[in-house]
């Protein structure tokens, strides 16, 4: 946890200092997860506030402040589910989406060692977000929220609300269609 | 039993992970979060109200509505301030005209006239 009971109770008397606090102590770390969760940076803002709005207005419906960090996954899984779903389509930034100028001022730039990290960083994450595309929304979030974000089955048990065996199933199931989509790719780009 | 791939993705995830890190938040931040939750707070409170006060003329018509229908309204044919008692009564006080001749007691029979 990183407040403590006390704040988030004071926070519950809708104490806007305390509330200020917890969005300071967690604002980084969400704003983190909701980049991985719906890979398109100008609107990670954007999503933050309105789980923290949420939180806010949804506060007092907490009754125990131990279960504190899961409920703001919670809030912040839906969240990015209704974000997506309003968007229905995926970052897909690649140098076919760019203007000429902008192709041309890649080119150019793209000699030193940052711009090689930059560009090894974009391939890791196109590719990630390509083999996601392999599973439905749903599962995408689960397994990001296991494999990348690194929640325990028990984290995420208490997230969904779901029996932990049915949230195994769910992200074996996940995790072999993304792991055959990997293997396709695999293939198809050959050695070299 | 985990395989070569299982590996290979786990390294990729991990490398995704590294690829995203935690971005700092704007300095507009905090201040656009208050707006929003003023703005929601201000919304919440004319619907609150909007609804309160629907609400209370709902209210306030059932009751008059109530008082109207238990208020004794008077009849025709039926003296005012009274209320028939029974079916057969509410039906001779609404048909007055139905009742037959032939129990007139004005009206005798010829039976010798043929």
């Amino acid at each position: 946890m990183l407040v403590d009971f006390d704040l988030i109770k004071r926070a519950q008397n809708r104490d806007s200092a305390a509330f200020n606090e917890i969005v300071l102590a967690y604002r980084k770390r969400i704003l983190g997860t909701i980049t991985r969760l719906i890979a398109r940076s100008e609107d990670v803002e954007d999503v933050a506030q309105e789980v923290f709005l949420r939180l806010y207005f949804s506060l007092d419906q907490l009754r125990t402040p131990e279960v504190f960090e899961p409920w703001l996954y919670r809030l912040t899984v839906n969240a990015a589910f209704d974000y997506l779903r309003k968007q229905r389509r995926r970052q897909e930034f690649r140098m076919s989406d760019l203007s000429e100028q902008q192709v041309l001022m890649a080119d150019a730039t793209a000699g030193s060692k940052v711009e090689h990290e930059e560009q090894a960083k974009k391939k890791v994450r196109e590719s990630v977000d390509s083999l996601l595309g392999a599973v439905s929304e749903a599962d995408r979030i689960l397994l990001l929220l296991k494999e990348v974000e690194g929640l325990s089955l028990k984290e995420l048990e208490k997230i969904y609300k779901v029996n932990e065996n049915a949230l195994k199933v769910r992200l074996f199931r996940a995790r072999q269609r993304v792991l055959k989509a990997f293997g396709a790719g695999g293939k198809k780009e050959g050695p070299g | 039993m985990r395989g070569n791939e299982d590996e290979r993705l786990d390294a990729l995830f991990g490398a995704y992970r590294d690829a995203c890190p935690d971005p700092e938040a704007s300095a507009n931040f905090m201040p656009t979060l208050w707006a929003r939750i003023d703005s929601r707070q201000t919304f919440l409170f004319s619907f609150r109200r909007m609804a309160n006060a629907f609400v209370t003329a709902a209210v306030a018509l059932s009751i008059a509505l109530g008082v109207y229908l238990t208020i004794p309204r008077s009849t025709p044919g039926t003296t005012p301030g009274t209320t028939p008692e029974t079916y057969v009564e509410v039906l001779a006080a609404a048909n007055p005209l139905d009742t037959p001749d032939i129990v007139s007691p004005g009206v005798r029979v010829d039976l010798n006239g043929r």
